[in-house]
C-alpha cells in the first residue's frame, strides 16, 4: 500500500478535517505561503468533495437569504453610489450652465431640487431623491434598490455649524408627525433594508426632509429646527 | 440537487460578472445542500446560518477565482462551508451542548442514497472506493468529514489512543487516494 509523505498527511487531515484548532491554524498559514501544499489541499478537496453528496439538504432558515443579500447590497452600493454621485454631480453642472442667469430656476436651486438621472445608467429598479441645496454637491441622497430591497441615504455634506446635526424625516399625510430616519453629523452612508407594508409605501411616496438640529438630533422626537433640504423620491427610469 | 454541475458553473460565472440574478439562482440550487453540510458539522442551526451567510458572502466576492477545471462548483462552494464551519467547531475547542430537541429536529443525519444521487462518476467513484476500507475506518472517514469528529472526538467514540487514530486516518487516506487514482 502506498504511504503518504508528511506533507500530503497534513492536506490529506486537514481537509478530512481531523486537525486540531492550532494545526489548523498552521497548516492555513502554509497554504498562503506554499503553493505546493495549497495545490495538495485542493487535490484532497477534489478527492473527498463528492462525500457532500451524501448529505440530504436541509431548508435554511426563510431570512437567511435576505441577510446575504443585505450584506452584499452594502458592498456593491458602496461601489454604485460613487459611480452613480459623480454622474448627478456633471449632470447638475450641466444643468447650471445652461442655465445661466435665468434666476427663478437659480432660486429654485437653492431650495428643492429633483433630479431624474436620465444617464440611463440607474437599475429600473432604483428610486431617488436628491436633496440639495445652492451647491456642486448634492446634501442628500437617498436610493431605494427594489431588486436588493435596500434604503440608503448618503448625507454627502456635514452642517456647516460644528455643534449641529442634520436629521432626516419622512413627512406623509397619513401620519400625524414627521418620523425620524436618522441623525447624521458628518459625510456618512447608511444602508438598511427597505421597510415593509405601510411603512414601505408611505417611504415611496412620502417627502423627506431635512432639518438642522441640536447635535445628536432634535430633543423632542421632532424637527425642531429650520428644514434646509427637501424632496420626493422619483423613478431613476432607464 | 437536480442542478448538474454545468448549471452551477454557469451561475458561478455570472456571480463572478455581479449578476445578482445568477447569485439568487445559486443560492436556490446550492443553499440548503450547504446549509445542511455546515449544521451537521456545526449541530447549530443559528452557527450553520451564520457560517453559510460568511460563505456565500465568499462565494459572491470570490466566484471570480473558481476554476471549474480543477474543482466540480459543488465542491468548491462546500470546502468553503466546510473550512468556516470546521474553524469555527475547533476555535470553540468542542460541540455546544446543543439541545437536544433541536438535535432530533435537525435533520442533517439524512443521507441521501446514493441512487438519488443522479449517479455523478467522481461520486461513485469515491463510493467504490470507501467501500474498500474496513468497516470501521471508513465510519471513521464519514464520522470525520461530514460530523467534523476531530482526531480527538475520534479516539473517544474508537476507544484508542489518538496516535492509534491517526495512523489509522493516514492509512485509510493512502489507501483512498491509491484506489482513486486507479
Amino acid at each position: 500500500m502506498n504511504e503518504l509523505d508528511d506533507m500530503d498527511a497534513l492536506a490529506a487531515e486537514y481537509v478530512l478535517g481531523t486537525l486540531a484548532h492550532a494545526d489548523r491554524v498552521e497548516a492555513e498559514a502554509r497554504r498562503a505561503r506554499e503553493p505546493v501544499f495549497d495545490a495538495a489541499v485542493l487535490a484532497w478537496e477534489r478527492r473527498l468533495g463528492a462525500l457532500v453528496e451524501v448529505v440530504a439538504p436541509v431548508q435554511p432558515p426563510p431570512g437567511l437569504y435576505n441577510k446575504i443579500r443585505a450584506q452584499i447590497g452594502l458592498s456593491s452600493h458602496v461601489v454604485s453610489l460613487k459611480a452613480r454621485e459623480q454622474a448627478i454631480v456633471r449632470r447638475a453642472n450641466r444643468w447650471r450652465a445652461a442655465t445661466v442667469g435665468m434666476t427663478a430656476i437659480a432660486a429654485s436651486l437653492a431650495g428643492v431640487v429633483f433630479w431624474q438621472d436620465y444617464e440611463r445608467r440607474l437599475m429600473p429598479t432604483q428610486y431617488v431623491a436628491v436633496l440639495q441645496a445652492d451647491k456642486a454637491l448634492p446634501a442628500f441622497l437617498l436610493t431605494v434598490d427594489t431588486k436588493a430591497n435596500m434604503f440608503v441615504v448618503s448625507a454627502m455634506q456635514k452642517p456647516a455649524e460644528a455643534e449641529k446635526s442634520y436629521q432626516l424625516w419622512l413627512v406623509h399625510n397619513d401620519m400625524p408627525e414627521p418620523k425620524s430616519l436618522g441623525v447624521f453629523d458628518d459625510s456618512e452612508m447608511d444602508v438598511r433594508p427597505m421597510a415593509e407594508g405601510k411603512m414601505h409605501d408611505m417611504m415611496m411616496d412620502g417627502t423627506y426632509a431635512v432639518s438642522v438640529e441640536p447635535k445628536g438630533g432634535s430633543p423632542t422626537g421632532l424637527p425642531t429646527g429650520p428644514v434646509v433640504f427637501s424632496g420626493k423620491l422619483i423613478k431613476a427610469t432607464p | 440537487m437536480t442542478s448538474s454541475p454545468q448549471q452551477l458553473d454557469h451561475l458561478l460565472a455570472g456571480v463572478a460578472r455581479g449578476d445578482e440574478a445568477a447569485f439568487a439562482a445559486l443560492y436556490q440550487a446550492a443553499g440548503a445542500k450547504l446549509y445542511a453540510v455546515a449544521l451537521r458539522i456545526l449541530r447549530s442551526r443559528e452557527a450553520a446560518e451564520d457560517v453559510v451567510q460568511d460563505s456565500f458572502f465568499k462565494v459572491w466576492e470570490r466566484a471570480g477565482d473558481f476554476d471549474p477545471k480543477l474543482a466540480a462548483p459543488i465542491t468548491w462552494m462546500a470546502a468553503i462551508v466546510r473550512n468556516r464551519a470546521l474553524d469555527e467547531v475547533r476555535r470553540r475547542g468542542n460541540r455546544p451542548a446543543a439541545d437536544v430537541s433541536e438535535l432530533d429536529e435537525i435533520a442533517g443525519d439524512d443521507e441521501h442514497p446514493v441512487e438519488a444521487i443522479g449517479r455523478r462518476e467522481d461520486v461513485e467513484r469515491l463510493m467504490r472506493c470507501l467501500e474498500g476500507l474496513e468497516p470501521d475506518k471508513r465510519q471513521m472517514v464519514r464520522l470525520a468529514y461530514l460530523d467534523g469528529m476531530s482526531r480527538e472526538a475520534l479516539a473517544k467514540r474508537f476507544d484508542r489512543p489518538e496516535g492509534t487514530i491517526k495512523t489509522w486516518l493516514h492509512r485509510s487516506l493512502a489507501q483512498l487516494k491509491g484506489c482513486l487514482e486507479q
